[in-house]
């Protein structure tokens, strides 16, 4: 069996030997670079800077959470607005595999700028095993270019740290449990953030809608798991659907984009199950989407497909 | 420790089959499918594993090296999705596109009662698919275990050497008897 001690022993000693110079890390506040952070910090102490980006594709509030935590954590850290820089690079891009590739290589451009200021040779990254399984390469398929993994670019002047590549996602909160971090149990979200929960492009309007009806389908489903009403997904959010259908709002035609609720159950993120959720509790959710999102929204739907055929995301 | 390496043929649940065999307690590695046996012969080991791979791949051409590791064995082999239908052409059947292509949750009936694969396993259980190809013929000396809806041969056995075949993916969590299936897969290496 996977054992977590053992494991924290051997990564720090090995890291303590491998970076002998100063290192950044790809900073998000999710468990893989959240721990992977901790490991690096334990070996080579304020050598490692953390590096967190907001790309204005995150979670209503995160990059304020993102921030407290770093300090909390007594992390060296850089923080780096890059909205504007995001919101540019992905104008007029609708390709998931692009919209990942422009997301993955922007995130390493502005590594290298800090890296270029500070004086820095080595990029920790929380890199686990789905993420290189499902980027492929030699023989395996490409299923979606993780942003960290087929997403960098293919000249890089930094040298790539990878302590946790070979786990998975229970493996890692094992880590994290051990070393008493709060994010131990937190869901996963993509380093390409809501830019891929907007199918086609992700405009700063759209990206408002799905950031709203994110939020509104976490705070539903956590607070229908404090009731006890259902089982804590592995992962929950919303989609965003552009496709416009027809609604009446207060006797008047409303003609408003879909949102989709997704929720999964799994383990490692390899195979997973939908979630189900009560009806009682979808029910909420939909009125509340569509109530405060108006007549941008007047369109609900719940994806019940399971990993394969579907993935977590939908893009 | 026994001893039995995950031979890769690109699957996306490679690595699954090397954590469920580490989970226990077998001394394992991923290793390409370009590995000459002779390689394979040195470590000593005491079983096999042939992953799954992209759809098509197991048609035609001789997957690597796995044609060499099935003819010159003499260890146990269990051959996962695109490894079970390269198993199957190796000796003789056929496989080829599925009409019905299954992915996600399928039920497996087994056909046999006893085998030691299947110790422990019901006669009706989960088990998740990922394929677009399938076994079409059985080759000769091979005898079928178990079959979904749409697929009748999920899983084979050869009738004197300890060589089975697998459409369904017993490495992967959402799989009832998946662990199960290793234990005896892993007992089978020890003898």
């Amino acid at each position: 069996m996977f054992d977590a001690e053992r494991f924290i022993e051997k990564t720090v000693a090995k890291l303590k030997e491998d970076v002998t110079k100063k290192a950044l890390i790809a900073f998000s506040g999710g468990v893989d670079s959240t721990v992977s952070a901790v490991l690096v910090n334990r070996a080579i102490g304020n050598q490692l800077i953390a590096v967190n980006v907001d790309t204005g594709y995150m979670r209503k509030n995160e990059p304020e959470n993102v921030k407290k935590m770093m300090k909390e954590l007594g992390l060296n850290f850089r923080f780096v607005d890059a909205n504007k820089e995001f919101y540019h690079a992905l104008k007029g891009v609708e390709d998931p595999e692009k919209k990942r590739k422009i997301i993955g290589e922007k995130f390493i451009r502005i590594f290298e700028r800090v890296a270029e200021e500070e004086q820095i040779e080595y990029l920790v990254q929380g890199t686990i095993a789905p993420d290189w399984i499902e980027s492929g390469g030699g023989l395996r398929d490409t299923i979606k270019s993780h942003h960290n993994v087929g997403g960098l670019p293919k000249t890089m002047k930094l040298k790539l740290v990878e302590p946790l590549k070979d786990l998975y996602k229970d493996e890692v909160r094992k880590v994290a449990r051990i070393l008493h971090l709060k994010v131990s149990e937190r869901q996963p979200f993509p380093g390409p953030g809501l830019a891929i929960r907007i199918i086609g492009e992700a405009t700063p309007e759209r990206t408002e809608l799905v950031r709203e009806a994110c939020d509104i389908v976490e705070k539903e489903i956590e607070h229908a798991v404090e009731k006890g009403l259902m089982e804590k997904p592995w992962q929950y959010f919303a989609v965003l659907i552009p496709i416009k259908t027809v609604g009446v709002h207060g006797d008047k035609r409303a003609y408003g984009n879909t949102i989709a609720i997704r929720a999964v159950q799994s383990v490692d993120a390899m195979t997973c199950h939908y979630s189900t959720i009560p009806h009682e509790v979808l029910d909420t959710i939909s009125t509340k989407i569509t109530n405060t999102l108006k007549e941008k929204v007047n369109r609900i739907v719940y994806d019940v497909t399971n990993k394969p055929p579907g993935t977590v995301e939908w893009e | 420790m026994v001893r039995i390496y995950v031979i890769d043929n690109g699957g996306q649940w490679t690595h699954r089959e090397w954590r469920t065999l580490r989970d226990l307690d077998v001394d394992t590695r991923i290793v390409p499918n370009t590995t000459a046996f002779k390689e394979l012969q040195k470590e000593n080991i005491d079983g096999l594993v042939l992953s799954g791979g992209a759809p098509r791949i197991a048609l035609e051409g001789s997957l690597g090296n796995c044609g060499e590791y099935l003819e010159k064995a003499r260890f146990p082999i269990l051959g996962i999705c695109a490894g079970h239908q390269f198993m199957a052409r190796f000796y003789g059947g056929k496989a080829k596109p599925s009409k019905i292509p299954e992915f996600g949750k399928i039920e497996l009936t087994l056909l046999k009662k006893n085998d030691p694969l299947f110790e422990g396993v019901s006669k009706k259980s989960i088990v998740w698919e990922s394929h677009n190809d399938e076994v079409t013929v059985l080759p000769k000396g091979f005898e079928r275990l178990a079959e979904s809806e749409n697929c009748k041969i999920q899983a084979m056995r050869h009738k004197k050497k300890i060589m089975y075949g697998l459409q369904f993916h017993p490495e992967v969590e959402h799989t009832d008897y998946g662990e199960q299936i290793f234990k005896n897969f892993v007992k089978l290496c020890e003898k």
